[in-house]
């Protein structure tokens, strides 16, 4: 080819922007421009053994085509009218307003990091929140996995996965709780898939009967939100016949007594009756998994969304703990991460309670460390959750939001609430790579540069922190994330040395201040990613560390080293099905598409596969209601009205209803909250349904937001 | 001659449809392998099979379609004139008419993939391994070792059982 084109074409190595699994790829670019993508199949200890990839890795270039890609930055004239304006006029706006509110009431402010960009940005977007003194700063984690990382802690001591892929692969057991692993995670499903080659036994629980449930052994299809009844009942079987791990109980766990005491009650047939799961099933899967005798347990959105999911999550680990199932090779718990750098965010510190490497911000040692590391007075209180955040604004306590790569208005609960409470916001910043319809209530818009338009580093859902190197040219002004906050935090007065500033000329440096502040980071540099591109997995404390597979081999990170099981009594959904609202709603999520749609949207291999939502129904409830597969249904809860086409299957439970929540089904889900966790309950609630005409449904389909929406720009 | 071919294993498939992506990718936006569903319970992948006595070959008028050293059923462009008797004799109904071009279209194996040494962009992207390339004997003797070793496992299952029993 060369002679012809005089240009070379590169193979950059890439982590793929899309779920936490971080599977590697290169990009085949032409001097920044994209030419196709190559399998990583020469880079050996990946997470994506041999370059596997699902679609949405396959269509990684097609979202970076978009026609509207944000180019310049823009700046609102009125409500979703914007004007072009210059990087430095806009960097000068945003810094201005937020000094001013930092001066007057630095908790008028909340800050969105995002799941979906590197580390470093969001270390500095954590940084920039806590140097003008407020602790609000959050992600969406807080939607998904909020309630694994305090259970997780509770139990644990820390909310990671304590095991990696390999450990799935050789487990014997593999309990899959609440979370359709083929769908949302094809990559890493391959592991559950070889370890049951090997003779492993898969057991998996949900309220529908998913693509991952074909792999099962044994299958529990309970009702949503009565995972408490359905774990405890297991555990009562356990203990019961006397199978737990009653060494590993007596050396490294307490609270056993209790435990025993409370699932006492919860005698299958007990069990039966709330969860629906004939008793003799539940029986089984608990001896099939008590005496395996290695044994992973993972979940994902299915168990955490709900108003107990820090429970639920408590006595997931708790199940493994007595089993004996930690500190071992071919063990552990496995939270499942949507997002490519959930992980990342939340050890950074990206969360209202903790600083970076989870030191929480109450404990005045540790503000101390950071007082002195960054050089200014801290906020010792802890900051403001996503939702909390949309109430903060309804009563005119929070003014300005930063929202960085994020898209509440379709990913939070109860979408017409937040609808409304972002119009009541002063001040608002969105910096994205597209347009999103939280983007009509900006003020100011930055155009960011897309994942793989720029470098960083990410963790993967197994703490696996890889560098993903830059293989094309961001479009127009778009730059990215990093210089962008860098520069706010310049232009708000932050401009002193090394830690006590922004002033970065490269993701690397970023890199090893984390390295500097986060225990767990310490020996994560820059240089050592680069020429290791399979990664580190955290803890490593120092350089020459060469990182950790199985978490808790020794003692567990709670205060007194053991492992606090939980004794939890049955709680079910917050709102439960009644006269007025007979069926109960749960959201799904399609193999093809991507959380908000901001990215698979713009896919055109993957929109025609996946073009639209269909309510998945159980054929006698249709058949009762008069809906065939195809009809427009209108789905009716308390906060709002959906209209959606139906599609009649077994899949589901007799009186349930799920819904892909891509598409902004939102506006349906309940927004009560886990105490602990925050956590809003967006999978299980009340509803009802009624056949409707298509006009009725476009009529409807109006007061839904639009997933891709179109903003009039005047050229500046 | 090697004749290669893509296995594929509908018991792994998950119905992922990277397969039809990937392919899409590689062939300028037309996938030449498709997922089909049946019954919410299983799903699979079909491609053109590459038929050993290929009808499609034979009946071929103007010999556009041939093979080339793996085994692979090509169809030579220039040579198509669009009589559509291919995708009448097949029975899987794998050649498609291109409407613009008026030619017919069909899996190529990958053949720029395979110039390069690398496998069809379907089987390299698979996740859960349902898609397999290779020479048919090959495959054919891997399933049967395979099934021999589970059968052989088995066996000495039952043994133990049977002993304890005694």
């Amino acid at each position: 080819m060369k002679g012809v084109f005089p240009l070379e074409e590169k193979l950059v190595p890439v982590v793929c922007p899309y779920c936490g699994v971080g599977c590697r790829l290169y990009i085949k670019s032409l001097d920044g421009y994209p030419r196709g993508i190559e399998y990583a199949k020469d880079i050996p200890g990946i997470s994506n053994e041999n370059g596997k990839l699902c679609p949405k890795g396959n269509a990684v270039l097609e979202y970076l085509l978009a026609k509207d890609r944000l180019k310049k930055p823009l700046k609102a004239t009125e409500q979703g009218k914007f004007v072009e304006i210059s990087w430095s006029e806009a960097i000068k706006e945003v810094a201005e307003r937020l000094r001013a509110y930092s001066k007057d009431d630095p908790n008028a402010m909340m800050f969105f990091g995002s799941a979906r960009t590197f580390n470093e940005p969001n270390y500095l977007i954590q940084k920039l929140a806590r140097m003008l003194g407020t602790n609000n700063v959050d992600h969406c984690a807080r939607l998904c996995h909020s309630s694994t990382v305090s259970g997780l802690k509770a139990v644990f001591g820390a909310g990671a996965m304590t095991n990696t892929y390999k450990d799935i692969e050789e487990a014997n057991v593999i309990f899959i709780i609440g979370h359709n692993y083929a769908e949302t995670h094809p990559v890493g499903f391959r592991y559950v898939l070889k370890a049951k080659e090997r003779g492993a036994k898969v057991i998996v629980a949900d309220p529908r009967f998913t693509r991952t449930a074909w792999f099962a052994d044994i299958f529990l299809q309970h009702y949503p939100g009565t995972d408490i009844a359905l774990l405890n009942g297991m555990m009562h079987v356990i203990i019961k016949e006397n199978l737990y791990d009653e060494d590993f109980v007596r050396r490294r766990c307490v609270g056993f007594d209790e435990l025993a005491r409370t699932v006492e009650k919860f005698t299958p047939e007990y069990v039966e009756k709330i969860t629906g799961v004939p008793a003799e099933l539940i029986v089984q899967a608990a001896r099939t998994f008590a005496t395996a005798g290695k044994g992973v347990i993972t979940w994902a959105m299915g168990l955490t969304q709900h108003t107990h999911g820090h429970d639920n999550v408590r006595l997931a680990a708790t199940l493994s703990a007595i089993c004996g199932y930690q500190g071992k090779e071919g063990c552990g718990v496995s939270p499942m991460r949507g997002q490519n750098n959930v992980q990342g965010a939340c050890d950074l510190g990206v969360l209202p309670n903790v600083f970076p490497g989870y030191q929480a911000v109450t404990d005045p040692e540790k503000r101390k460390f950071f007082e002195e590391f960054w050089g200014v007075e801290l906020s010792g209180e802890v900051g403001l959750t996503v939702i909390e955040a949309a109430h903060a604004i309804e009563k005119g306590k929070v003014k300005a939001y930063y929202v960085m790569g994020e898209n509440p208005v379709i990913s939070d609960a109860n979408t017409n609430h937040v609808l409304k409470a972002l119009q009541k916001l002063e001040f608002m910043v969105v910096q994205d790579i597209v347009p999103t319809p939280t983007m009509e209530f900006a003020d100011i818009v930055l155009p960011a540069a897309a994942m793989l338009e720029n470098e960083g580093s990410l963790t993967n859902t197994e703490r696996r922190v890889q560098w993903s190197f830059q293989a094309l040219n961001p479009p127009g002004e778009a730059r990215p994330d990093w210089w962008i906050v860098s520069e706010i935090g310049k232009a708000a007065g932050f401009s002193g040395d090394g830690a006590r500033g922004f002033r970065y000329t490269s993701p690397e440096d970023i890199l090893r201040e984390i390295n500097a502040c986060t225990p767990q980071y310490r020996g994560i540099t820059p240089e050592r990613l680069k020429s290791n591109l399979a990664g580190i997995h955290w803890p490593c404390p120092s350089e020459d560390h060469p990182g950790t597979r199985v978490l808790y081999k020794e003692r567990f990170l709670t205060p007194d080293g053991k492992a606090h099981l939980a004794a939890v009594d049955y709680r079910g959904p917050a709102e439960v099905p009644d006269e007025e609202y007979p069926f109960l709603l749960t959201t799904i999520r399609y193999v093809g598409h991507y959380h908000t749609l901001t990215m698979t949207g713009r896919s055109r291999a993957l929109v025609k596969r996946w073009p639209e939502p269909l309510a998945e129904i159980h054929p006698e409830d249709a058949e009762r209601l008069g809906i065939k597969t195809g009809d427009w249904i209108k789905i009716e809860t308390r906060r709002g009205a959906y209209p959606v086409r139906a599609k009649v299957t077994r899949t589901v439970k007799k009186g349930v209803i799920a819904v892909p929540w891509h598409w902004g089904a939102n506006v349906l889900t309940n927004d009560a909250l886990d105490p602990v966790s925050k956590i809003p309950e967006t999978k299980a609630c009340a509803c009802r349904i009624a056949k409707i005409s298509e006009e009725e449904a476009r009529e409807l389909m109006k007061a839904v937001p639009k997933v891709i929406p179109e903003f009039e720009v005047v050229k500046g | 001659m090697a004749r290669k071919t893509v296995f594929i294993d509908f018991s792994k498939c998950i119905e992922c449809r990277a397969c039809e992506v990937a392919c899409e990718r590689e062939h300028n936006g037309r996938s030449f392998i498709n997922v089909f569903e049946w019954q919410e319970m299983a799903a699979m992948a079909l491609n053109c099979r590459h038929c050993e006595k290929a009808p499609c070959v034979e009946v071929c008028p103007t010999n556009a379609l041939y093979r080339d050293e793996d085994g692979a059923v090509l169809l030579a462009p220039q040579k198509c004139i669009g009589c559509l008797m291919c995708g009448i004799v097949c029975p899987f109904g794998i050649p498609e008419l291109d409407v613009l071009d008026k030619i017919m279209m069909k899996c190529d194996l990958c053949s720029h993939r395979r110039a390069e040494g690398k496998l069809p962009a379907c089987v390299e992207t698979c996740p859960t391994d349902a898609l397999l390339f290779g020479d048919f004997n090959d495959i054919q003797r891997m399933r049967r070792r395979e099934f021999t070793e589970k059968a052989i496992e088995i066996a000495k299952k039952g043994e133990r059982i049977s002993l304890r029993a005694l």
